[in-house]
């Protein structure tokens, strides 16, 4: 019992070790997606459809393959391309945190695209038309009265895509990346104790998605200034008789 | 050897055994999907009317199933499932069976976590029905499985097809993390022609392109099943 | 060589059904004499076995089988299955010998009986030609690890491999049996990288992400001789016995004495007359005809040649 317990406490302490890489491969693609669905979501109303194509096209491609095939094409595909492995590009490519982050960012920017693009839709006609009838033009309508609407909408959803994304991040050990469940595999493979190691990396990976989603639910809380007022029932609204 | 023999018939080409994973595939994720409706259902109904210790049961299930990563699930049952069976086997004095083969295991690792979400599409199917509804068809002298077969079923299935295709989707691409098991689906095929015949451009992307074709055929069922559901809706 | 892991699995597995199989023989269940005997091949392991598109077995053991069930007057009859599944099969009576690439270990023969080596694999490192690597001294110095005591030459070749190998990386399969030696001998200097298959370790090893490999000879002559490996060189000293095991035979049940004795008749004729050596060089482009401690019946006799 007591060599168990010696056992998993210094799995847990390697297993501990690897957690940065977790969260660094989370803090850049995160941004990083949140950064390039911004600007999708702004091509996905563009007037002229050639952005509303790319994006839709981006969306379809990303959304239907799964995104440990995007990783091994980026990984091992883009390495057999000449001007990449030849070029400038190579010191990027070679490293597989770089490949793990920029597969994640493409893949989970089309999600938090749609998940945008879907708040937007839901963004109150009424609230635009009153900003526009103080006399708010472009930025500042974006600025003080859609983007408010629109991160408090799509915040829960938003929620969600980021704990799946640090889920995903354990697909980085299928390309040699050494972060909480490649370590994992690794003590595996030389001490054969599976269902420790396991639990103790699966224990990691739920501590550190309880702690997110604490900081997103406060997050919420705090940008839900109306919470007041929406606790009263909303009257539905009355299509004014024309 | 060119693309076009690569991807070929012939004896040099892999395109049997693409399809074949695409089989696969196919088959492991509608065997995950239809554990994860089982076990889902039983989810649900834990959480809605089982006794105090099953609730807390299920809702710890949904938490830890959510929130670990699902290679994880399939490495797990993958290296510790063997392990368990033998322990559960010289606990009960049984014959050793043997290790339980990777479409098993595959399947069951993400059944298991689909049963995690679509338990929570169950509950919350059943939560948007009117309590009124059940009281009407009790005052009509409804029993359990009329009431069920009349009135939950209906709606439920309504609310519930489009949620349950998007779990579909998720488990078409969480299949191909089985891959890591070793067995043949089409992720597992095109990283061994990839990796054989050194062209893995060639193969990521016809990879792509055929769970694309799965992704948007299967996308394109579940939307006239959406319609055959809401048929009542019409007119 | 076989993965280690999973063969663990199948260890603890074998251990509980051998335990199971005892069981049943002192309640009095006989077992027919071998004439006939299947046995079990995966089939997906090349070029040791490989399965065709038709379904047919080709590969070094199916060939030598073939001969050497001829030679033991035995009806031999190949099947393809997964490795997982193999040495509970075996205890269970389902096949009677294992015959799929399986090193010769001591952890093994706990489990298995083990007949004579039918083959014997060297590792060996492969790197880029452009690499500095590719001037490792000692080309081709076979160190054989369980030379005791160790002559000068081979611990002088191993702490040269040291100081080459400082600082760069090292791809090989998940846990393949070189993991003992990379920890033995070169733990620290090196980074290794493990991948889950050899395809997805070579893809790296072209494009130049880990500097070099080491790998057994039968599976990295036959890449070397692929028109698109032309950028790889096989450097450095060959490794043999010692962490890497005593070369692959055939698995048994510990009991069956009678089919082991049949069968290392056949191998001893087989690494006589040259059938492995010509076998090996089809199968492998290398001879990788094990040396055979002398005849028990012969022992005090003349030595091997």
């Amino acid at each position: 019992m007591g060599e168990h317990l010696t056992f998993i406490g210094s799995v847990t302490a390697q297993l501990v070790r690897a957690v940065p890489v977790t969260l660094l491969i989370l803090a850049v693609s995160g941004v990083c997606a949140t950064v390039l669905a911004t600007g999708l979501t702004v091509l996905s109303v563009a007037r002229s459809p050639l952005p509303r194509l790319f994006q839709r096209t981006w969306t379809f491609l990303f959304r239907g393959t799964p995104l440990i095939l995007q990783i091994f094409m980026i990984y091992y595909g883009f390495a057999m391309v000449p001007w990449i492995r030849h070029g400038f590009l190579w010191t990027a490519f070679r490293d597989p945190v770089f490949c793990t982050c920029l597969a994640m960012t493409c893949c989970c920017s089309a999600y938090i695209a749609e998940i945008f693009r879907g708040a937007l839709a839901a963004v109150p006609r009424g609230e635009i038309e009153a900003g526009r009838a103080c006399g708010m033009t472009g930025f500042m309508l974006l600025r003080r009265v859609i983007a408010p609407s629109l991160i408090r909408i799509a915040l829960p959803s938003y929620s969600n895509e980021i704990i799946m994304m640090t889920k995903s991040t354990s697909l980085a050990s299928t390309i040699t990346v050494l972060d909480i469940t490649g370590v994992a595999q690794q003590v595996i493979a030389h001490s054969y104790r599976t269902l420790d190691v396991f639990c103790a990396a699966a224990a990691l990976y739920l501590l550190i998605n309880a702690g997110l989603s604490a900081l997103l639910a406060a997050l919420e809380r705090r940008l839900d200034v109306d919470r007041a007022v929406s606790s009263i029932s909303v009257p539905p609204v009355v299509e004014p008789l024309s | 050897m060119d693309d076009l023999t690569l991807l070929g018939f012939g004896p040099d080409g892999w395109a049997p055994l693409l399809l074949k994973g695409c089989l696969l595939t196919l088959a492991v994720s509608a065997a995950s999907m239809a554990i994860g409706t089982v076990l889902g259902v039983l989810l649900a109904w834990a959480r809605l009317k089982g006794p105090r210790w099953l609730r807390r049961t299920a809702l710890v299930y949904g938490v830890v199933l959510r929130g670990v990563p699902e290679l994880l699930v399939i490495l797990l049952l993958y290296f510790g499932l063997p392990s368990l069976i033998l322990s559960l086997a010289e606990t009960f004095g049984w014959d050793a069976p043997g290790l339980p083969p990777p479409f098993l295991v595959g399947s069951l690792s993400v059944g298991l976590v689909s049963a995690a979400y679509q338990a929570e599409i169950f509950r919350g199917g059943v939560g948007a029905i009117p309590r009124g509804q059940f009281e009407a068809a009790r005052a009509m002298g409804f029993g359990d499985l009329l009431c069920f077969h009349r009135i939950v079923l209906p709606q439920v299935a309504r609310v519930v097809l489009p949620a349950l295709g998007n779990v579909w989707q998720f488990n078409l691409k969480d299949s191909a993390l089985i891959a890591v098991t070793g067995l043949s689906e089409l992720m597992r095929t095109s990283l061994v022609a990839a990796g054989s015949t050194r062209h893995p451009f060639l193969f990521f992307g016809v990879a792509m392109a055929l769970y694309l074709v799965l992704t948007t055929l299967s996308s394109t069922a579940f939307h006239y099943g959406g319609r055959y559901s809401n048929r009542w809706d019409r007119g | 060589m076989r993965r280690l892991l999973r063969a663990g699995i199948g260890f603890a597995m074998a251990a509980a059904l051998s335990l199971s199989a005892a069981w049943g023989r002192a309640s009095g269940a006989e077992e027919p004499p071998p004439r006939t005997v299947v046995i079990g091949t995966e089939g997906a392991f090349p070029p040791w076995n490989i399965t065709r598109p038709d379904g047919t077995l080709i590969g070094f053991e199916p060939d030598l089988l073939q001969i050497l069930c001829q030679r033991a007057n035995l009806r031999c009859q190949l099947v393809a299955q997964d490795w997982d599944g193999m040495i509970g099969a075996l205890q269970a009576h389902k096949i009677d010998v294992i015959a799929d690439a399986l090193q010769i270990t001591p952890a093994r023969k706990a489990v298995l009986a083990f007949s004579l080596p039918y083959a014997i694999t060297t590792g060996v490192f492969v790197t880029q030609k452009d690499s500095p690597l590719a001037r490792m001294a000692n080309r081709g110095l076979v160190l054989d690890l369980d030379a005791s005591p160790t002559p000068e030459r081979q611990t002088q070749a191993l702490a040269a491999l040291r100081e080459e190998l400082r600082g760069k990386t090292l791809g090989v399969a998940i846990s393949s049996t070189y993991d003992a030696f990379l920890d033995k001998y070169l733990a620290g200097v090196i980074t290794v990288k493990s991948y889950r298959t050899m395809g997805e370790r070579d893809l790296d090893l072209l494009s130049g992400r880990i500097d070099l490999t080491l790998d057994d000879t039968t599976y990295l002559r036959p890449l070397l001789a692929a028109p698109d490996a032309q950028d790889l060189v096989l450097v450095g000293p060959e490794l043999i016995g010692g962490e890497l095991g005593a070369g692959e035979g055939f698995g048994l049940r510990k009991d069956d004495v009678a089919l082991a004795e049949r069968l290392n008749a056949a191998i001893r004729s087989a690494v006589e007359d040259g059938t492995v050596r010509r076998l090996s060089l089809k199968w492998f482009k290398a001879d990788a005809t094990p040396t055979l401690e002398p005849h028990p019946a012969a022992a005090g006799g003349s030595p091997q040649p």
